[in-house]
């Protein structure tokens, strides 16, 4: 089933959480809202299950209006970001819940209703903790189990509140690549809400990029990270070195203070070498070297006297034997420059 | 096995040592924990004392007599009714108002809190006073009372409208700071699972809140069962009619019959220390859910400080 939000508006007293945001979800998708906490990605959601309630503007699901329809009528799968497990139930009860609350002209029977549990927990893989209470169980298996409940309705569509938030970084790794496995079985339209762009990047079909209550860019992972929009987009995808400087005659003079134009550069497109290469380039002083983990990072004093970050590889690293302190020249493979500050439009 | 049992040791040395490190001298010890004997000794169990050996002072027979005697079976009738009507009224109304209070915002809510602790505040016999004032003969309503021959003041009606206000908060100020601590998701996972607001509260907010619920019951029937004052100033003290337990108590003591004050009296400290057991038991009960407390303490962080609280008050 297909969302579509149109021209949705929500405050909260003075608090402009969402400023007329459109997005559509075409049927089947998996879309994650990314952005920082306050940027309006969890009310969306929630307006989109109709836990609460926009301002101004629709919910279409399927082209039909439901922005007056309650969240029990919109059928939506909804998993919490702290999984919001009835805590005086068992495992199976927490799942079975949704189907055993069904008008009584529409309620499987007991049998039908073990068997679909039954078909959940061997889906999440915890079959043998069926008579467990939540509190017995550790953050993953509550967050599968939270996602068993949602799925036992059989929902058109499943809303994930920052889902793997919660979890240790290691659970939150094999959690995601589960939901994407899981997701590619099922095919079921699923939105979910995260603030960390790895995870939005891996998991998700498209991406929502969202800022102080708009939406900044929508689009594939490759895309919104390769060619962000907006500075802000490049900013949160990734680290970033940020220059100020000017252009003129399509050259970029970076390191002169407030001229009307941003340069962002990725740590990792930024080289380190011990000889100007004829292109532009800087000079910088060694400060920092990180070697642990599959990239080298350095961090280096520009010769205007800000830090500069710099990634490499590992080979690069040894075949350079970089020490610190030492004076080097650092060439910018690619950069991105946007007028004006931060907030504004690319050139 | 060997390691599980050092690491035992070692808690065990760690933990006595920490004991030490903020324990006292013998003397004060000693001397903090007669105090506290001694003040129990006197305030508590020698009052609860006398007034069993009172009641049994003229033999079983008296004792018996005197709970048999037709104004003291009213009494305890009419304590019962009152108590009967009060706390399920108190249930409901408690209820509702946490769940008000806890769930949602709105203009007002601090009065409304101010307002359910007001019964707390005001002198029972002021209360008392307030209900004379309204339904009164010469009250407020009084006269149209009177015509339409409704009896309130000195009648059963007035007893239980006094009973019901002076136990007004203990059910609400219980479920609060709960119903706070345990905030909507589950209810909101509920409603997303197709469950109706009823099937809700009757699936997954009223179990999340039955042992506080329960103990607040217990503490307003406790309330309901003893209340003096209030119940006094409506009463009329009609013996046989009007009368209940405390005040049935307070006739005989003034007429001198000690032997049977004390076996009526004798009821009403039975029932605090059934009241007393019954609420250890919730305790405890509560304790062993493991997911009462526990579930709070490991499962959200945001919610804990509240919840840390709001278990204790249990505890």
């Amino acid at each position: 089933m297909s969302i579509e939000a149109i021209t949705i508006t929500k405050r909260f007293g003075q608090f402009t959480a969402l400023d007329n945001v459109d997005l559509n979800i075409p049927s089947g998708e998996l879309v994650a809202l990314l952005g920082p906490s306050g940027s309006g990605k969890t009310t969306l959601l929630r307006i989109i299950a109709g836990l609460e309630f926009a301002d101004s503007g629709s919910v279409r699901f399927d082209g039909k209006d439901f922005s007056d329809r309650t969240a029990r009528e919109r059928r939506v799968g909804f998993v919490f970001q702290h999984y919001a497990l009835f805590r005086h139930m068992t495992v199976f009860e927490n799942i079975a819940f949704g189907l055993k609350v069904r008008p009584r002209d529409t309620r499987p029977s007991r049998a039908q209703i073990q068997a679909k549990v039954q078909e959940l927990l061997k889906l999440i893989q915890l079959e043998t903790l069926a008579h467990r209470y939540p509190s017995q169980l550790s953050g993953g298996q509550r967050q599968r189990v939270a996602l068993a409940r949602a799925l036992a309705v059989e929902p058109s569509v499943l809303l994930l509140d920052e889902p793997f938030g919660a979890l240790d970084a290691k659970v939150r790794l094999e959690l995601r690549r589960w939901l994407r496995q899981l997701h590619d079985e099922i095919h079921i339209t699923s939105v979910f809400v995260t603030h960390d762009q790895e995870e939005a990047l891996e998991v998700a079909d498209r991406v929502v990029v969202m800022n102080n209550g708009r939406i900044e860019q929508v689009g594939p992972p490759e895309e919104v990270y390769n060619h962000p929009a907006t500075p802000f987009v490049y900013n949160f995808l990734g680290n970033v070195n940020l220059f100020h400087g000017r252009i003129d005659e399509g050259k970029a003079y970076i390191h002169e203070r407030e001229t009307g134009h941003v340069v962002y550069v990725r740590p990792h497109l930024l080289e380190i070498d011990r000889v100007p290469n004829g292109g532009s380039h800087f000079r910088a002083r060694v400060k920092h070297i990180n070697s642990a983990g599959p990239l080298v990072k350095v961090e280096a004093i520009a010769e205007w006297g800000d830090p500069v970050h710099i990634e490499m590889s590992q080979d690069r690293f040894q075949n350079l034997q970089l020490a610190k302190d030492e004076s080097v020249f650092v060439i910018p493979k690619d950069l991105k420059i946007f007028a004006g500050d931060e907030t504004s439009k690319p050139q | 096995m060997a390691t599980t049992f050092t690491l035992r040791n070692m808690g065990v040395a760690a933990s006595s040592r920490a004991a030490q490190a903020t324990t006292e001298g013998i003397f004060v010890r000693w001397l903090l924990i007669t105090i506290a004997v001694l003040f129990l000794g006197v305030f508590l169990f020698m009052p609860l004392a006398v007034v069993f050996a009172s009641a049994f002072a003229k033999g079983v027979s008296v004792y018996l007599a005197a709970l048999r005697e037709p104004d003291a079976l009213a009494a305890i009738r009419l304590t019962l009714l009152a108590a009967g009507i009060a706390v399920p009224l108190n249930l409901v109304f408690g209820i509702a108002a946490a769940w008000a209070i806890g769930k949602f915002d709105f203009v007002g809510k601090s009065f409304l809190i101010t307002l359910i602790d007001l019964p707390f505040s005001v002198s029972p016999v002021v209360s008392g006073l307030v209900y004379v004032l309204i339904f009164g003969l010469q009250g407020l309503l009084g006269p149209w009372l009177a015509t339409h021959d409704l009896k309130i003041i000195f009648a059963v009606p007035g007893i239980v409208l006094a009973t019901t206000f002076v136990t007004f908060p203990f059910v609400a100020r219980e479920l609060i700071p709960l119903i706070q601590a345990q905030g909507n998701e589950e209810e909101e996972a509920a409603l997303t699972l197709g469950a109706s607001g009823w099937q809700t509260f009757f699936r997954v907010t009223l179990p999340n809140i039955k042992w506080g619920l329960l103990y607040g019951v217990i503490l307003c029937n406790a309330r309901a069962m003893g209340e003096f004052g209030a119940v006094s100033v409506v009463s009329g003290h009609i013996r046989g009619r009007t009368n209940t337990m405390p005040l049935h108590i307070e006739i005989l003591y003034n007429e001198y019959q000690f032997a049977p004050a004390f076996a009526v009296a004798s009821l009403l400290a039975l029932l605090a220390l059934v009241t007393l057991f019954v609420k250890s038991f919730v305790e405890w009960k509560s304790k062993q859910q493991p997911d009462a407390i526990e579930w709070m303490r490991t499962n959200e962080p945001m919610a804990a400080p509240t919840s840390v609280t709001a278990g204790a008050k249990v505890a």
